[in-house]
């Protein structure tokens, strides 16, 4: 572009120098030769005059052929001798203006142009002494002719000038340019051009520096954002305001069950939020964000409960985009499942001996029971509240093993002895049923708490005696190796489902519903076994076989608090 | 004018998401229905067909208007073109879950369709649907091939159906009545499925350009 401009202008320059060089050239030596001419008439008539005078008209009849054309006129206009023409058949010439004014001045000159404006006459006439009138004329061409002749070897000129000329222009353009195609932007200090440019060499490095450090911060930004984003257990999903994702973070993906061989982002086609989850409650959260308005919803993806909070992004006024922000509820939504079931269980646990209890009293205050009859209800009033408050107790026990607050010590307890004294405390209630009751095993220690330990290996063992089948067996086995104690209680009672297994821990499950009033126990038992042991940091392990048995094993990890022990038994 | 089109282009796709969904919500709701879930009602499937039927009629015009505005060519022609066909599939789809959803209320109390296996088939059904709306949004070749392939299981399901519709009948354990609607709501979803496999193909079309009956006239 600029290499075409510089070109255009040298040779425009040239040609308009070369079109008003010539052109005054021109008029200059027109003009020289026109008044030469006129002078070199004026000069011939003179000479001829004096001739005339001194030799007579024989002068004129001795004219070389190549003269001008003379002409001699009489006084009253009459042609008396012309070189060119026969005087006869020339006409008076007493009106022809240069004759005219001759005759007045004495001496006259005028120019006549031919029709076709090619050629014009110069006319210089004279008047001689005695009266008569000589005239020398000289036809040339005029300037117009001479012009037009020149127009062909004027162009043939020019042109050769700007051939030239142009060559020359296309170097020097070249030239002239060259340091600037040249520049280094990347580098536009290190420049030797023209001293000009360097204001703009220095300011086009001075911003090259800011927008490499912008980049960077914005880069930095960037990765920023996307670490914290990444690591968030929340998914996060940032949509524009047509619905499309603009970004979103591992967790988002993963819960919104996005393959991670799908790619969200291909190039600059960006994918609505709708192809990532489409159904109702989510649509029309993202319709209510794009609206302006803040909403939030549940969903339920894969089993799994998120909570979706949707937050507007707007700026003046207008929505430019949303926050889709999704948090793990899953956890709290099956607590506060477990813990209604659990008040209405307990509600009802508590309800029923009390219906008992507030039943019996009425019939006995009414009158309508006999004196003799009156121990027999009191009996089953003691029953019921004895079965209330053993509930209650459980529920303490659970509530505090729940809240991990208990501030017991551990110490070193020796499982087999322990097993023991629970089996002397159950000795009674297996001999009822005719259960063998029996403890295996030799001395193990382990550091834990014994109230808890205690609780948690009673419920195993009165649930194995209370569910066994009559004449059944129970054995217990403690065994300890270095790494750890295994307290083992196994039964040969009505054993458990492999549907029921995965719930009997739970608090009031009762695998045989209809018989559980018979049976006794309040349905807290194994739940404080979980409990309990979670308390100890201890493992539960159940095999059963449906209408064989049970086998609850405990587990103790020893590794760390086995040489303390030893230097305690020490 | 081109960014404008590709606006309208990705409008339609979301409306297109939006009816699928719709689709999915109504069978799955209705196949619940029949399978004696309390928690919904039909009420909802009948107020979805309405939306549906509405959305379609709204998209049809969109569609049109893009075609004759636009003049598109190429992949954009077989989209809106794909999309087209497709509302009509899924307007029935919509149709279909509401006479489920009509007739459930005539079989919930009969014995028989809990030992049926058209509880099976009706979840096949709404896996298909869901499945070939997947493959749309995703434009996933591979999940539409398998819903065509998944509408063997169907109809197998659906000829299983009447067998043990028949020997019911015969056994004369339950409600004739029943047992009719039993089959119809057994052949809904049968026609759903074949909805389904529709829905799948235009997917792949709109994709690579050729259709399955394409394919099959060319074998011809």
């Amino acid at each position: 572009m600029m290499t075409k401009r510089i070109f255009r202008a040298v040779l425009g320059i040239s040609f308009v120098a070369c079109l008003a060089g010539m052109s005054i050239a021109f008029t200059v030596l027109y003009s020289y030769f026109d008044g030469q001419l006129s002078k070199e008439l004026k000069n011939e008539a003179e000479y001829l005059a004096v001739s005339l005078e001194n030799y007579g008209t024989q002068v004129l009849e001795d004219l070389p052929e190549s003269s001008e054309r003379v002409t001699l006129i009489d006084t009253n206009g009459t042609v008396l001798f012309d070189n060119f023409f026969d005087p006869k058949t020339l006409d008076n010439h007493a009106d022809r203006e240069e004759i005219r004014q001759a005759m007045l001045t004495g001496s006259s000159k005028t120019v006549r142009n031919s029709d076709t404006f090619q050629k014009q006459t110069v006319y210089y006439a004279l008047r001689l002494d005695d009266g008569k009138i000589l005239r020398v004329s000289s036809t040339q061409y005029t300037i117009v002719a001479v012009m037009s002749g020149m127009v062909q070897p004027f162009l043939w000129i020019t042109f050769s000038i700007l051939m030239v000329v142009g060559l020359f222009a296309a170097h020097i353009s070249h030239k002239i340019v060259e340091p600037l195609n040249q520049l280094d932007l990347e580098h536009p200090e290190n420049n030797e051009s023209y001293d000009e440019l360097a204001p703009l060499l220095t300011k086009i490095s001075w911003q090259q520096r800011t927008i490499r450090e912008q980049l960077l911060a914005a880069k930095q930004k960037q990765e920023e954002f996307q670490m914290i984003t990444d690591y968030m257990q929340e998914g996060l999903l940032l949509i524009d305001s047509g619905g499309e994702i603009l970004s979103t973070n591992h967790s988002a993906l993963k819960l919104l069950g996005v393959k991670p061989e799908l790619q969200i982002f291909v190039g600059a086609h960006r994918e609505n939020v709708l192809t990532l989850n489409r159904t109702e409650p989510f649509c029309r959260t993202v319709d209510a964000v794009l609206k302006g308005k803040r909403a939030e919803t549940v969903l339920e993806l894969d089993g799994s409960y998120y909570q979706m909070s949707a937050n507007p992004v707007v700026t003046d006024g207008k929505v430019e985009g949303g926050v889709l922000l999704f948090v793990d509820i899953t956890q709290q939504k099956q607590s506060e499942t477990l813990r209604r079931e659990f008040t209405a269980n307990v509600s009802h646990e508590l309800k029923t001996p009390l219906t008992s209890i507030s039943g019996f009293a009425e019939i006995i205050k009414d009158g309508f029971v006999r004196p003799e009859d009156i121990p027999q209800f009191a009996g089953k009033i003691f029953e019921e509240s004895q079965r209330l408050i053993a509930l209650v107790g459980d529920i303490i026990k659970i509530s505090q093993l729940d809240e991990d607050t208990l501030p017991y010590e551990k110490e070193a307890v020796d499982l087999y002895s322990l097993c023991q004294e629970i089996a002397k405390r159950l000795q009674s209630a297996a001999e009822s049923k005719g259960i063998d009751f029996q403890v295996a095993g030799q001395s193990t220690i382990v550091s834990t708490v014994r109230k808890i330990a205690d609780e948690v290996i009673y419920n195993l063992c009165d649930n194995a005696i209370k569910y066994n089948r009559p004449n059944g067996k129970v054995e217990v086995a403690v065994v300890g190796s270095s790494q750890k104690a295994l307290v083992q209680v196994r039964d040969t009672g009505i054993g458990i489902s492999a549907v029921d297994q995965r719930r009997v821990f739970e608090r009031f499950y009762r695998v045989d519903k209809s018989h559980s009033k018979q049976i006794g126990g309040t349905g807290l038992g194994l739940s404080i076994v979980k409990h309990g042991a979670a308390y100890l940091g201890v493992q539960i392990g159940l095999e059963s076989t449906e209408g064989l048995g049970s086998i609850f094993t405990l587990t103790w990890p020893r590794e760390n608090d086995a040489p303390a022990l030893e230097m305690k038994q020490d | 004018m081109r960014t404008k089109f590709d606006e309208q282009l990705r409008q339609l796709n979301i409306e297109l998401i939006r009816m699928g969904s719709m689709c999915e919500e109504a069978i799955s709701i209705a196949a619940k229905v029949l399978d004696g879930d309390n928690t919904v009602s039909t009420e909802r499937v009948f107020s979805l067909e309405h939306d549906i039927d509405e959305l379609e009629h709204d998209i049809e015009s969109r569609c049109m208007r893009m075609l004759l505005q636009q003049q598109p060519v190429a992949k954009d022609l077989r989209v809106i073109s794909a999309a087209l066909k497709m509302i009509s599939d899924m307007e029935r789809i919509g149709d279909q879950a509401a006479d489920v959803a009509e007739l459930t209320g005539y079989v919930a109390s009969t014995v028989a369709q809990g030992k049926l296996h058209i509880t099976k088939m009706a979840k096949a059904a709404v896996m298909m649907v869901t499945e070939s709306i997947d493959a749309f949004v995703r434009a996933d070749m591979e999940t539409a091939q398998k819903v065509i392939r998944d509408d063997d299981t169907v109809d197998s399901l659906f000829i299983q159906v009447r067998k043990e519709l028949l020997a019911s009948l015969k056994e004369e354990d339950d409600n004739p009545e029943a047992i009719l609607d039993l089959l119809m709501i057994a052949k809904y979803f049968e026609r759903i499925g074949d909805h389904a496999v529709n829905l799948a193909e235009w997917v792949q079309y709109s994709i690579t350009g050729v259709h399955k009956s394409d394919e099959h006239h060319q074998d011809l």
